[in-house]
């Protein structure tokens, strides 16, 4: 028996020990050769597709494909997105191999995403190696743009289309302070970069309003709550959820319940999932407003819709769709720079900054922040989820 | 007070879980001396199973038949299920290698958890799917309940409970005091004796695959009425079963299920009282002590070469 165990775990310490190897490989310098602008180019999207977080994956995707396939040939531009999935369950090992497969191919010429906080600190170092461009619609980490604690994960190739958490964390905080009047908050994290990032952020600004915080932790492949509802005091009145997987949000909720804890969930972005978590009373954060409400943005809503008959619009996939959109100026704009052809990925690039949209979809209008790689001027919303699980606008 | 009797609700409820998953690594190594690995993904297609059926009867909205009778039946639906699985993964991934070296079954193992799990995928997406049992007599299966000092145990909690150890009762008398469980430990302690005797130890083998697989697959809608499962959720809980089962002694059936006893108590009590950062620290020390100064776990037998 002793030989059999040890034969097991010998196997499944080759297996993990393979992938760390594949994982830690030196990010390659390789620039891009000449690609022409009448050829197809591709872009690459790093997402999770399947595990606790695949619904953000597949909304993000079906709105980049359609970002893609309308926006493209308006720019006289033959584009073709290629997916790679990053599951938050399987860590940053799956980001880095990705990021060195797009690295390698030389049609590659800028990156969606990565699209989790942890997937980008993997993957930045490669793709700024290697002069590659890449935009998340999703990750908000604050260090990914912005020095914290004398720290900076991102580089200069990263950009992101939504605001950080060092928007998001006193939006929330504030939130729950002014218009919550909490006295008690339990703060949790998930023992990754995106949540602990956002629960460092909530739990300073909740702190600096004299709120008191009690701070857990758990595991980020977590599925029962219970005995962490169970550390959750009676008198709490918030306990902020900053999850990937809103299905782990609805569950802590009904835990909740189930041990007869008065203490309301405040998700972050990554819980905002109307189809997984929708206990009434709830509050989410999100990047991006309910897009169905402005009105320049029917025509594309009624396009994505046609092609995604089943789906219905949510928060992830409109960045998505704006990052696609900034990516392709940036093409086009170095595509006109170089004669037609892209000499290097160094020249998308040096063009992103400079891109500006008249029409942005999440309203309005965007550029980049002129002191860091962020939106200039973005902000975070907040909902309520309503009785019927539907969310409600309300800050 | 209080919260010593929550969490001991808690380590019940997950420690009879895992011990239901322990149990089928058990069994199936007790008579084939194999790990195998795909368990926690029968466990994970159990879930699925139920979830299906689930659907099937109505889903929690609106319900076809009573809610007692809508469990019993989503529970029933997966064991088959995965009985039927499990049969299927003995013939064609493990009974071409029974007499290969150890580490050909054991390879087909991981190959056929990764199989499970990716054709899941393909087959129905990477969505969580939750039961949603809150909705499901307007909450009462989580609002109604024991009332133990403060602290109530709800009734999905008490069914999950009970529900597990029947199964594991029944397990014990079926090996104990049936025909088919004495040859089954007759094949567990000497395959080629029991063949001699006349035991039909193909039989046996298939049986135990069934029995593993549907106590696997009880596991599985046993958790999912609780948290939302998806298609990877078979890998931790695989190695959460696993480790139950070496913690009281791979092979032994009073084993496993202390192992997954122990394994919700030191879980719960982690997580209660030192740390929520340290549960899988804790747990997977207890495995590596087990390894070093108890290899044949609490309540398995010692390994005994001929020399």
């Amino acid at each position: 028996m002793k030989k059999a165990i040890g034969l097991a775990l010998a196997v499944l310490a080759t297996s993990v020990v393979a992938a760390s190897a594949q994982g830690a490989q030196k990010g390659s310098s390789a620039i891009a050769a000449g690609v022409s602008c009448k050829g197809t180019m591709k872009i690459a999207f790093l997402t999770p597709l399947t595990g606790g977080a695949g619904f953000l994956g597949n909304e993000q995707g079906s709105w980049a494909k359609y970002a893609v396939k309308t926006l493209a040939p308006a720019m006289h531009l033959k584009i073709q997105l290629v997916m790679g999935d990053t599951p938050v369950e399987q860590g940053a090992a799956v980001a880095q191999t990705l990021a060195q497969k797009y690295v390698g191919d030389r049609k590659v010429v800028g990156i969606i995403g990565p699209s989790t906080s942890g997937a980008v600190v993997a993957a930045t170092q490669t793709f700024f190696q290697a002069g590659l461009a890449h935009i998340s619609p999703s990750a908000t980490k604050t260090d990914l743009t912005k020095r914290e604690n004398g720290k900076l994960e991102g580089t200069p190739a990263f950009f992101r289309d939504v605001p950080g958490d060092y928007i998001q964390g006193p939006t929330d905080a504030n939130y729950m302070i002014k218009t919550l009047h909490v006295k008690k908050v339990v703060i949790m994290d998930f023992q990754e970069p995106y949540s602990t990032g956002l629960a460092a952020a909530v739990e300073r600004t909740l702190k600096a309003g004299g709120v008191s915080t009690t701070r857990l932790s758990a595991s980020n492949t977590t599925t029962d709550y219970s005995a962490f509802v169970t550390k959750v005091p009676n008198d709490a009145d918030i306990v902020f959820f900053p999850t990937q997987k809103p299905g782990d949000a609805q569950t802590f909720a009904q835990q909740l319940l189930e041990q007869g804890k008065k203490a309301k969930v405040f998700g972050g972005d990554g819980s905002n999932g109307p189809g997984q978590f929708k206990a009434p009373g709830s509050y989410v954060s999100n990047f991006a407003p309910d897009i169905t409400g402005i009105k320049a943005d029917a025509k594309i809503i009624a396009g994505w819709k046609k092609d995604n008959p089943k789906s219905t619009v949510g928060s992830f996939g409109p960045p998505s769709y704006g990052a696609v959109q900034i990516m392709l100026s940036a093409i086009k704009r170095a595509c006109a720079a170089d004669h037609g052809v892209i000499k290097n990925r160094h020249d998308v690039l040096r063009q992103m900054k400079r891109v500006k949209i008249s029409n942005w979809i999440l309203g309005g209008k965007f550029a980049f922040s002129t002191k860091s790689n962020d939106p200039l001027n973005a902000k975070f919303y907040i909902f309520k989820i309503q009785q019927d699980g539907s969310y409600k606008l309300v800050g | 007070m209080d919260q010593f009797t929550q969490l001991t609700v808690d380590a019940l409820t997950l420690g009879s879980v895992y011990a239901l998953i322990a149990l089928g690594y058990t069994l199936i190594y007790g008579v084939l001396k194999l790990l195998n690995f795909a368990h926690g993904d029968v466990f994970m297609v159990g879930s699925f199973i139920g979830f299906g059926v689930l659907q099937l009867l109505g889903g929690t909205d609106n319900p076809v038949v009573p809610v007692w009778a809508l469990l019993v039946i989503i529970t029933f639906a997966a064991m088959a299920g995965c009985a039927t699985l499990g049969v299927v993964i003995e013939r064609f991934a493990y009974r071409p290698l029974r007499d290969a070296p150890r580490i050909a079954p054991l390879i087909s193992a991981l190959g056929v958890s990764f199989f499970l799990a990716n054709s899941m995928q393909l087959l129905f997406g990477a969505d969580p799917r939750n039961y949603n049992t809150f909705d499901l007599s307007n909450g009462a299966l989580y609002l109604r309940g024991i009332d133990i000092g403060n602290v109530r145990v709800p009734l999905l909690r008490i069914i999950t409970i009970v529900a597990a150890f029947v199964l594991m009762v029944l397990l014990w008398f079926l090996v104990n005091r049936t025909r088919t469980g004495k040859a089954m430990r007759a094949t567990s302690f000497d395959r080629e004796a029991a063949a001699m005797m006349g035991i039909d130890i193909d039989r046996v083998i298939v049986f135990t695959f069934v029995l593993g697989s549907a106590l696997a697959g009880a596991a599985g809608v046993l958790f999912a009425v609780r948290v939302p499962t998806t298609v990877s959720i078979g890998f931790v809980a695989g190695l959460k079963g696993f480790t139950a089962a070496v913690i009281g002694g791979i092979g032994s059936i009073p084993g496993a299920m202390a192992g997954g006893l122990i394994l919700g108590f030191a879980e719960s009590y982690t997580q209660g009282y030192v740390s929520t950062k340290w549960s899988d620290l804790v747990v997977f020390s207890i495995l590596i002590a087990f390894m070093i100064f108890r290899p044949q776990g609490l309540l398995g037998r010692p390994d005994i070469s001929k020399v």
